[in-house]
């Protein structure tokens, strides 16, 4: 990365902080690029849409009054989200569009060791993660935009209005059908055992 | 006491419920809604990416940044190329148009003076045309 990151610097005169770009773009990839997989449920769209991502970030960066942001983190997620969202628009026209493969993505994710000893609750736990994971394609753009932001990335209804650009009211009206439509997969990873 | 029910803890992890007064008077739920919200962020922990796709989604990413300079600079002079044949055509095409031929005055004042004393209006006369023999 470090000799792209020259080269760029390099070519593109005037624009110090390339490499600043660069290290921020590190740290908030793989966030970006898990955000956009589970919007988008597929690995090889998903990485586009995370290079379009960036690629929109360091356009509008480059633009004088974007340079001081407030948060950066959830000014990225915006541009992700809406990236994803476009691109769920324009796939209702792509009928020719391939499925994703599951194998594809085992080649580039893997779960993260659970600190769970009981190998058997470690497996049954991710066979739920995963089921829910599927079951997102139940929902419609807005809700899976709003409950991916609440359920993976742990956001207040009001940085997810923020983020989407709506009222907290209907973050709340979306939030609430996801959770509806997603009730039985939920239910199996909080209750599974028989609680309350 | 009222416990809350699963739909109530469900809609309390997702922000669709606020707390409440019972919440706060029971121990018990409110120990659970601690436990659910440990659970979901245990669970929503993010899987590992392969660190070669990464590295390659950003040689990528700064292989797209240079693109734009790079096309703007082979295609400008394709453009200006297209623009120039574009004037150099339309130039060519507007001189060889035809012109419809010059009248004289003579020739101008004379067709008037005939409209002027003619009855009826030039536009009928091609309509004497379809009745003669």
């Amino acid at each position: 990365m470090g000799v792209m990151a020259d080269r760029l610097e390099a070519s593109l005169d005037g624009l110090a902080d390339t490499r600043e770009f660069g290290s921020w773009m590190v740290a908030e990839q793989k966030r970006i690029f898990l955000l956009c997989r589970r919007m988008l449920q597929d690995v090889e769209e998903a990485d586009s849409a995370t290079q379009d991502t960036f690629l929109k970030a360091w356009l509008a960066l480059k633009r004088p009054e974007s340079r001081d942001l407030d948060d950066p983190s959830k000014w990225v997620t915006r541009i992700a989200i809406n990236t994803c969202l476009d691109r769920l628009r324009s796939r209702r026209w792509q009928f020719w569009r391939k499925r994703p493969h599951p194998d594809d993505e085992a080649t580039v994710l893997s779960m993260a060791p659970s600190a769970d000893p009981d190998a058997e609750r470690q497996v049954m736990a991710r066979e739920i993660v995963e089921r829910l994971e599927r079951a997102l394609d139940k929902l419609s753009n807005r809700q899976r935009a709003a409950f991916t932001l609440r359920h993976y990335e742990d956001r207040s209804l009001a940085e997810i209005a923020g983020i989407l650009d709506l009222h907290v009211g209907t973050v709340k009206v979306h939030l609430f059908r996801a959770v509806e439509k997603l009730r039985e997969e939920l239910h199996d990873l909080y209750f599974r055992e028989g609680r309350k | 006491m009222k416990h809350w029910t699963e739909t109530d803890f469900e809609q309390g992890l997702y922000g669709l419920k606020d707390r409440d007064a019972h919440l706060d008077e029971c121990p018990e739920c409110r120990g659970e809604l601690e436990r659910l919200t440990q659970e979901r962020r245990r669970v929503a922990a993010q899987p590992e990416v392969s660190r070669e796709f990464l590295e390659a989604q950003r040689r990528n990413i700064y292989r797209r940044l240079e693109e734009p300079r790079r096309n703007w600079v082979a295609w400008r002079w394709v453009i200006s190329a297209a623009m120039l044949l574009a004037l150099a055509l339309g130039l060519t095409l507007q001189r060889s148009r035809p012109t419809a031929p010059a009248i004289s005055d003579d020739q101008l004042f004379s067709d008037l003076s005939r409209m002027e004393q003619s009855a009826e209006p030039k536009a009928i006369q091609p309509l004497h045309s379809l009745f003669e023999e």
